[in-house]
């Protein structure tokens, strides 16, 4: 590319430290963007999802039976429509989760339906504090976050858990979203 | 192109995005993106999201070649002084 170029060893180890800090820059801005419009869509399905199952807890099976695919496709949708070429982790990333989760309740089965509830944030936050370890704060912020508010409101808020985490939970994840889209 | 070197193979990053995480100006954004474009490093592609214009950038095979090639000849200037001085 520039071997016409005179480079000292100096020159040279300063031009590696420069690309390698431009590469993590951008590995961790471009993820940030990435992961931004899918908090933003989880945000609001978590609204929409514990909104309802607050109002009508007999059907919370319909209710999240239809919220997760719907989910699904569209965060898959909007990671594609932003020239993502994901292929096919992103499907074999949502099977894991869903397989976690079904293994998680078939151990600890009886659970309530508040602890089910809670579970799966908790499972996510974690997620999210063990991929900021390698890709950066923000992530780790927001599963910390999205952790201490869903405990905050299992145990403080029992009545009421499925609308705090509808509106507490739901915001954060969607001022999440903002954050990392803003970075 | 070590920004978009990043990025993984076969994705494309918004030039507005780009800009920001170069902190760079449109016309110096342009002017590199157009001579790495002519070299065949990049690739630039447009369309629209609803009414809103969109302009997207890839590195291609050969662009990334080409950068792992000059990582490659950077090392071997530290290799080679690292040598003399054994």
């Amino acid at each position: 590319m520039v071997r016409a170029m005179v480079f000292s060893p100096q020159d040279a180890a300063g031009a590696l430290r420069d690309i390698e800090a431009a590469q993590a820059r951008s590995a961790k801005l471009h993820g940030y963007a990435r992961s931004a419009p899918q908090l933003l869509l989880w945000g609001v399905l978590w609204v929409i999802g514990y909104g309802l199952n607050d109002f009508f807890p007999a059907y919370s099976g319909a209710i999240w039976g239809a919220v997760v695919p719907i989910g699904l496709i569209a965060g898959f949708a909007a990671l594609r429509g932003t020239g993502h070429d994901i292929g096919w982790c992103y499907g074999a990333v949502a099977l894991t989760l869903i397989a976690f989760f079904a293994a998680v309740f078939l151990v600890l089965w009886p659970i309530n339906p508040r602890q089910q509830a809670a579970l799966i944030p908790l499972g996510v936050a974690a997620a999210y504090v063990i991929i900021g370890i390698w890709r950066g704060p923000r992530y780790v912020a927001t599963g910390i976050a999205v952790a201490a508010l869903t405990l905050t409101g299992f145990f403080l808020l029992k009545q009421h858990f499925f609308l705090w985490m509808a509106g507490v939970g739901g915001a954060s994840l969607i001022l999440a979203g903002i954050w990392l889209k803003r970075a | 192109m070590a920004t978009l070197r990043a990025i993984p193979a076969g994705e494309s990053i918004e030039f507005a995005r780009l800009k920001a995480i170069l902190q760079a100006t449109d016309g110096n954004l342009g002017s590199h993106i157009a001579t790495l474009e002519g070299a065949g490093y990049i690739t630039v592609s447009k369309d629209f999201v609803g009414k809103k214009p969109r302009t997207r950038v890839a590195l291609t095979r050969s662009g990334r070649k080409a950068f792992a090639q000059h990582i490659e000849f950077l090392r071997t200037i530290l290799d080679a002084a690292a040598s003399r001085h054994e």
